[in-house]
Formats: structure tokens, sequence, C-alpha cells
């Protein structure tokens, strides 16, 4: 799953993309990481409206 | 009152939908900027300093291009190497380069060789992938192509094939004559030469397997 940067012009996306899935897990992670705070932020709000 | 559901709640899906749309407009900004300096063409002064770009500069016609397999990337790349003949010059300026290259990529679109070949990812495949082209040893010394072209070198058989494809029985489905000129198919040649020195990450995947077309392979 991880293998050494070898890019003729390095960046963070080549850096990302080195083995398979590592883009796919990342983006994942850092979108649906924030849908639980909203997720928790609503529920608080739903609680304290009833 | 039943307690109401989040997922059933509008808010929570209109913040998800708000943030995730945020989130992947600003990441393809991003990915836009970070691409534009990779595939920025190269100049005559990288080619001399032997640096290393994704798309070399328009004099990359004056050298030798070979396609080597590179163990590290775990795929082929193009190596630009030795001068070589282009047509019987290897000192085309930058200019004169650039405006052969300009005059093949306008001939590629003129003629639309997209409607059958590929070109970098896109086109067709009724029709040979065109993106190493050059590079196929079809095409070399020891090649059926320049075989049945009667010339003695890559250019001048690829330029002959182009002006007359329909002289020449090749795949089962033939190239029509599309009525290009010499000097278009010039132009075109070297566009496909600059073409195949654009390291594309290996692709096509599948050309490395011909047989002679990875060098010393």
């Amino acid at each position: 799953m991880f293998e050494p940067f070898v890019d003729v012009v390095p960046s963070f996306f080549g850096w990302l993309n080195q083995g398979p899935l590592t883009l796919t897990l990342f983006l994942h992670t850092v979108i649906v990481l924030p849908m639980f705070w909203i997720y928790k932020q609503e529920k608080a709000r739903l609680e304290q409206e009833s | 009152m039943a307690k109401k559901s989040v997922w059933s709640d509008n808010r929570f899906w209109q913040r998800s939908a708000a943030w995730v749309t945020g989130f992947a407009s600003m990441l393809l900004i991003w990915l836009t900027f970070d691409t534009i300096p990779q595939i920025m063409l190269g100049t005559d002064a990288d080619l001399q300093n032997g640096v290393t770009k994704r798309v070399p500069g328009p004099t990359v016609i004056n050298y030798k291009i070979t396609y080597e397999m590179d163990k590290k990337r775990g795929h082929e790349i193009p190596v630009i190497g030795e001068k070589e003949m282009f047509f019987g010059r290897d000192d085309y300026s930058e200019e004169e380069a650039a405006e052969l290259l300009h005059l093949g990529k306008l001939g590629s679109q003129v003629k639309n060789c997209m409607n059958c070949h590929t070109l970098l990812g896109n086109g067709a495949y009724y029709a040979p992938d065109l993106t190493k082209a050059w590079l196929d040893p079809a095409w070399g010394p020891e090649g059926s192509m320049q075989a049945m072209t009667g010339k003695s070198s890559k250019e001048e058989a690829m330029a002959e094939f182009l002006q007359n494809p329909s002289q020449y029985p090749t795949h089962a489905r033939m190239m029509p004559n599309l009525g290009i000129t010499a000097a278009e198919a010039k132009g075109l040649v070297a566009f496909l030469k600059h073409l195949s020195s654009i390291d594309t990450n290996g692709f096509p995947r599948n050309f490395g397997k011909i047989q002679g077309a990875v060098h010393g392979k």
C-alpha cells in the first residue's frame, strides 16, 4: 500500500496517489469525518428544541 | 412528542451537502493549479541540460527517443537520448520545431484522428493507440511498416503512409485516404514524435507488451 515517492514532479496529490486506494481512503476520511461533527451538532440542536 | 431523528432532519443533509460540495470544489481548484506546472511544456535549454520534464520542449524532435522500463516507478518511461536525424536534420530551432508541431496538431484536429485513434487517452479504439506510435517497432528499421513503404527512416515511412494510407494493407480496418499533404504529414510525424516523448505514467499500459517496444526487451 505504501511505496516510495518517485514522481518526476513532486506534488501533494502525487504523494497521496502512490498506492492503490490511498487517495480514496484519504478523501473519504476528510469528507466523512466532518459529517460526524455536523451530525452531533444537529443532534444536540434537536434535543435542545424538543 | 416523538423524538426527531437527525437522519430525517433537513438541516443535517443541507449542511452535509454544503460541506461535500464546498470541499470538492476547493480540491478541484487546488488540483488544477497543482497540475499546471506538471503539464507545462519544457524548453530547448531543459533538453540540452538534461532536465527531465513530463512534457519536453518541441526540439525533442532533434533527439532519439527510447522507451525504457523504470523499475522504481514500475512502468515504462520515454527516455530522450542522443541527437537523431528527423527528415535529414537534427538542428531544428525552438521556433521551427514549435511551428512543425503546431502544424501537426492542427492537422490531427482537422483530419479528426481521434475519430478512430487515441491520443493521450482521448479518442477511439477503432484504430491503434497513437500515444506511443513513434516508439512502435513496426516503424523501426526492422519493422514491417518501414519495409512496406520502402523508406529508409521511420519519419519518412510514417509520412509516406499518412499520405497514402489506403495503398498499404495494414489492419483489417484500413485507414482511409484523408488527403494529407507532404507538409502536413511532416507536421503530423513531428507531432507524433513529440507525443511519444511525453511521460504518461506508462499509459497506454499494454504498449510495453509489444515485442521490441521497450528498449532491450
